[in-house]
């Protein structure tokens, strides 16, 4: 439970930053890391049960058809990198206090940085592989939002990062598919106590490659690193915690933890320790090269994280407690690096070691942590850094594979580490030594600011010496990720060791470095390693323009080509389609004398629509068309559809009227030369419908769903009309989300009727009042009597036809003919409550709570439920979903009548307002508006 | 055998007209387009039943499928929809004041044919597909 506090905690906290951001400014940062630093010594309460053997657990059904279970567990392993992420936050966000300006603190970056934090929890807190996988997507979204936030700059080296990091994330996920499928749970802790039910599948291979990609993404390792470097552009804090805490040590705890299945296994240690210590190798040469402060960091995240991710690879109790160790000391020494940096950048305006110098003598304890932090990362003696690093050296001759790897590993880690030494010294040599100050006149920043960079130095200086005060942890958190393994002892002094010789020879190497350090500079300058970021980028823009070529047929401006090719593809497919078709049954349905006259006027009606050049008379037959295929329907046996067709038909010329009021009658001349293939092409379509429609309808008989219906829907549901029990009842949900559609083009409606500047461009108020006495007579009689209908077809129609759909549809119907008519009739101007938002929301919300209702008293979703009160005025269950959808569509009524009045001619520019008797030759005045419904009504 | 025909008619008709050029006739083309896919959905409930399915009237003829004909009915309503962000498009896209440029260059080219053809008056075939 309290793992689930930790996670709500910081969602809570998360919430509120914004909020806080807003009243306190940059002092926010206090208070969010006052909220880390609860949250830590929460988790620090909790540490001596963990530390004694008994993992903290807890679970709760999630996918219970797919066995997953939100499961959460802290056991040492997930202790560690807890505290790593909570201790380093709480310093990165006191530190943001001093680092952000008001502005930005009102921004999203400190919410960001707690759900960054939350998210990292998550994922090592996690106990099932899905939540694990939902955590690492969250880590690499926020640092993608978190890199976005720092201007246009940014947005190539987001892309990159997200690129990589989710292509990474996509291997974890197939890593999981492929785990599950092996082991038959995603279960973290079952699958790491049983080795062998992982090895003993032949996918076991398959799922090492996957994790190591994953790994090697969010851990840049080369070569894939690039994507880190280029993410310094983000803010320091940002920056301090993607390094330090989060993000890339993700990778580092996945292979952590997955280290009981495959630790040991000799391809699994070759692979890990070959990309390690090559990454280690290479990011600290480049780190070397680097003038950039932040870049020297940010190449000696990538160093570090290889020299983990073969310390883990080598998979020995001492290898693995070295590598936890030493992600402990990283995180403490390089988020006091970057906060330092940050400082230095802060105050100068410039972080280039050539620019900077004797910075010591105006900021001396800037300097002296900087110092301090840069020595433990060089792994000098007595710091935190010399201590793991020894016990690196230690695991790498450990390495069981062959008598000469472990050699050989050791003296790469010591070749990276001398690196690592140089350009240490050369971070604090360069800003803080020589001679006079390059920037004289600057002094120490503020204690608050100086102070969680200061802290975290000071830790690391202490955390040295006092090592073994750690061991329990080491112990444990070695103990979980290696089950069965004596972790050794921690302590600081290990007598004249192997290790100690490395260290030293580390220590002289780096210095030699240092000390020839010009020349050093002049041959990694003279050296142009391959840029895989540009080759990266290269292949994005190749991809892009690959895409930009395939799909330049659709980007043209014209409708007709698109739609050739999806007609010209109706008719490939029916090639096909006739030639698997076998044998058809026998048909069932016969033809009736009417329809036969349905289909005979059918003819001659869309003959007039395809010939026509007048608008006025295509809308025509359009609505004549809409009442032969609801005669149609009528025949069938489909009242409920028929009627909606009707009303759907009468809506639609209205809206088409209204939207073409006061233009050109006239529809452009067909073009002759593609009159032809179009018209091939058209009786093609209609050859293949037809015969498709033929083959395939009229042979079968009820389907078992619409029999269940028709025999059980009465006693189930208490409804009597079937089609609206199918609509409400049996597919409730897909009505709900086909509601939510008509919804949101209501409200789509409403932003096209605005003008780009969100300007009201409709008609502002009522319809001056129609000349036309019928229409204006009319509407005022009936659409009270349309109202009633309305609500009656409501209320009726779970039993007889009406329902939802149909009765929103009369009402809307009314809502035109008050519109057309103007004047003093109802709905000539709207009503506020029947704004389209206002009626879309409201259906929304109680479609959506009717639906959740139940669940609130055991049941499912969108199950008939009985309502308290409701239910006894004779209201069921049925009914109040259906004014949901009643409520939805008649926001589309509304919205189509309102925005899609073009209003008085006048609204359109001159050219439209044409004459619409052609051979005029003088402009004729601007027609009145309330002319063009009496052309309708 | 008559659903073939209606269905047959309606695509046919539809895409024709969303060939050709005018928002007004793909809009409606579009509509006939969407009328045949109802048909179609309707006439894949089988057996020759023609009763509407309310479940309290004594019927003399089998009560028809009423899935196909839910479906059928959300279906014209999100077809409607549709329609109606066509029109709402159509209309946003009248009334966008930099139409004016292409308007010109349509209504010259228009002017043209009409000049070819012997010039009657009516050059005001712009439409209203701008």
């Amino acid at each position: 439970m309290a793992l689930v506090a930790l996670l709500a905690g910081l969602g809570l906290l998360a919430a509120a930053a914004p909020l806080l951001g807003r009243l306190l400014g940059r002092q926010v940062g206090w208070v969010l890391a006052t909220g880390f630093a609860v949250a830590a010594a929460g988790v620090a309460v909790l540490a001596p049960g963990v530390l004694a053997g008994t993992p903290v657990e807890v679970s709760r059904a999630w996918l219970p058809s797919l066995g997953v279970e939100a499961a959460l567990r802290l056991d040492g392993t997930s202790l560690v990198f807890v505290m790593v992420a909570l201790v380093v936050g709480a310093l990165v966000l006191a530190y943001c206090a001093s680092y952000l300006d008001d502005e930005e603190a009102r921004g999203p970056v400190p919410a960001l940085l707690v759900v960054f934090a939350a998210s990292m929890c998550l994922l090592v807190l996690a106990d099932d592989l899905a939540l694990l996988y939902v955590g690492w997507e969250l880590t690499t979204l926020c640092s993608f939002v978190l890199l976005s936030t720092a201007g246009a700059d940014a947005a190539a080296p987001a892309r990159r990062a997200l690129l990589v990091t989710v292509t990474g994330g996509l291997a974890l996920l197939a890593a999981v598919v492929l785990l599950v499928a092996a082991t038959g749970t995603s279960r973290i802790s079952t699958i790491t106590a049983d080795p062998a039910l992982v090895l003993g599948s032949p996918l076991a291979p398959w799922v090492a490659v996957l994790l190591v990609v994953a790994a090697a993404t969010k851990s840049a390792q080369m070569p894939l690193h690039f994507w880190l470097p280029g993410a310094m552009v983000a803010m320091t804090p940002v920056s301090a915690y993607l390094h330090a805490a989060t993000m890339v040590k993700a990778g580092i705890y996945l292979l952590v933890r997955v280290s009981p299945v495959y630790g040991g296994q000799p391809a699994w240690t070759a692979a890990l320790l070959v990309l390690g210590l090559t990454t280690a190798v290479l990011g600290a040469l480049l780190a070397l090269r680097e003038h950039d402060l932040k870049g020297v960091l940010a190449y000696s995240t990538v160093s570090q994280l290889g020299l983990l991710v073969a310390a883990i690879g080598v998979g020995t109790p001492t290898a693995l407690a070295a590598a936890l160790l030493h992600t402990a000391a990283h995180a403490l020494f390089k988020a006091t690096l970057f906060m330092l940096v940050g400082i230095v950048d802060h105050e100068t305006g410039g972080r280039d070691v050539r620019d900077l110098a004797g910075l010591r003598h105006v900021m001396p304890r800037t300097a002296l942590a900087t110092a301090v932090a840069a020595l433990s990362m060089a792994g000098v003696p007595p710091l935190l850094g010399f201590v793991s690093k020894e016990y690196l050296f230690q695991g790498f001759l450990s390495v069981d594979l062959a008598p000469w790897v472990g050699p050989v590993a050791a003296l790469t880690a010591v070749a990276a580490s001398a690196l690592t030494f140089a350009y240490a010294l050369r971070i604090v040599h360069g800003a803080f030594g020589g001679g006079e100050p390059s920037h004289p006149d600057l002094h120490e920043p503020p204690t608050a600011f100086l102070a969680p960079a200061a802290l975290a130095a000071l830790v690391g200086l202490v955390a040295g010496p006092a090592v073994s005060l750690a061991d329990p942890v080491v112990a444990a958190a070695t103990a979980d990720a290696l089950p069965g393994a004596d972790a050794p002892e921690v302590y600081f002094w290990h007598g004249l060791s192997p290790e100690l010789g490395l260290s030293a020879l580390t220590i002289a190497l780096g210095s030699l470095l240092f000390w020839r350090r010009d020349g050093v500079d002049r041959v990694l300058q003279s050296w142009s390693p391959p840029s895989v970021g540009r080759l990266f980028d290269r292949g994005h823009d190749g991809l892009l323009h690959t895409a930009g070529v395939l799909g330049r047929p659709d980007a043209a401006g014209a409708e007709a080509g698109h739609l050739v090719r999806v007609l010209v593809a109706v008719l490939a497919l029916a090639v096909p389609a006739a030639v698997v078709l076998g044998p058809l049954p026998e048909r069932t349905a016969g033809s009736q004398p009417a329809e036969w006259a349905v289909v005979g006027l059918l003819l001659v009606v869309v003959l007039v629509a395809a010939c026509t050049r007048s608008a006025l008379v295509l809308v025509c037959a359009l609505g004549l068309i809409g009442l032969l295929v609801a005669g149609w329907f009528l025949l069938q046996g489909a009242l409920d559809v028929a009627i909606t067709l009707l009303l759907v038909e009468v809506l639609t010329a209205v809206a088409v009227v209204l939207a073409l009021r006061g233009g050109d009658d006239r529809l452009p001349r067909a073009q002759r030369r593609r009159a032809l293939p179009t018209g091939a092409l058209a009786v093609g379509v209609a050859l293949v419908a037809g015969a498709g429609t033929w083959a395939m309808t009229g042979r079968g008989d009820l389907s078992p769903v619409g029999e269940r219906v028709l025999s059980g829907a009465e006693a189930a549901t208490g409804g009597t009309n079937a089609v609206n029990v199918v609509l409400v009842d049996v597919r409730g949900l897909d009505t709900f989300l086909e509601t939510v559609v008509v919804g949101v083009v209501a409200l789509g409606l409403v932003m096209l009727g605005r003008g780009p500047a969100g300007r009201r461009r409709g008609p502002a108020g009522p319809e001056p009042a129609s000349e036309d006495v019928v229409l204006r007579v009319g509407a005022r009689v009936l659409v009270p009597l349309m109202l009633v209908i309305s609500v009656w077809l409501l209320w009726r129609g779970h039993d007889q036809p009406g329902g939802g759909f149909i009765a929103a549809l009369v009402l809307g119907s009314a809502v035109a003919l008050g519109h057309l008519a103007g004047g003093q009739a109802p709905f000539a101007r709207t009503p506020r409550w029947m704004a389209p938002s206002v009626l879309a929301g409201a259906g929304l919300c109680l479609a959506l709570g009717t639906g959740l209702y139940p669940l609130l008293v055991g049941g499912t979703l969108l199950e008939p439920t009985d309502v308290p009160v409701l239910g006894a005025l004779g209201l069921g269950y049925a009914v109040l979903f259906d004014v949901g959808v009643y409520l939805l569509v008649l926001s589309l009524a509304v919205a189509a009548v309102h925005s899609l009045d073009a209003g008085a001619a006048t609204a359109l520019p001159p050219s439209r307002g044409r004459p619409r008797t052609g051979g005029d030759e003088e402009p004729a005045p601007v027609r009145p508006a309330t002319t063009v419904p009496e052309e309708v009504s | 055998m008559t659903t073939a025909f209606v269905v047959a008619l309606l695509a046919g008709t539809g895409s024709y007209l969303v060939l050709h050029r005018g928002s007004v006739r793909v809009i409606v083309g579009f509509v006939l387009l969407g009328h045949a896919a109802v048909v179609l959905l309707v006439a894949s409930a089988g057996g020759d039943r023609r009763g509407v399915p309310l479940l309290d009237q004594v019927a003399d003829v089998p009560l028809g499928d009423p899935v196909p004909q839910a479906f059928a009915l959300t279906a014209v309503v999100i077809a409607f929809a549709v329609t109606l962000l066509l029109l709402g498009v159509l209309r946003a896209q009248g009334a966008a004041a930099d139409d004016d440029a292409e308007d010109a260059e349509v209504e010259e080219q228009a002017g043209a044919d009409a000049g070819r053809v012997g010039g009657h008056g009516d050059s005001g075939e712009v439409g209203r597909d701008g």
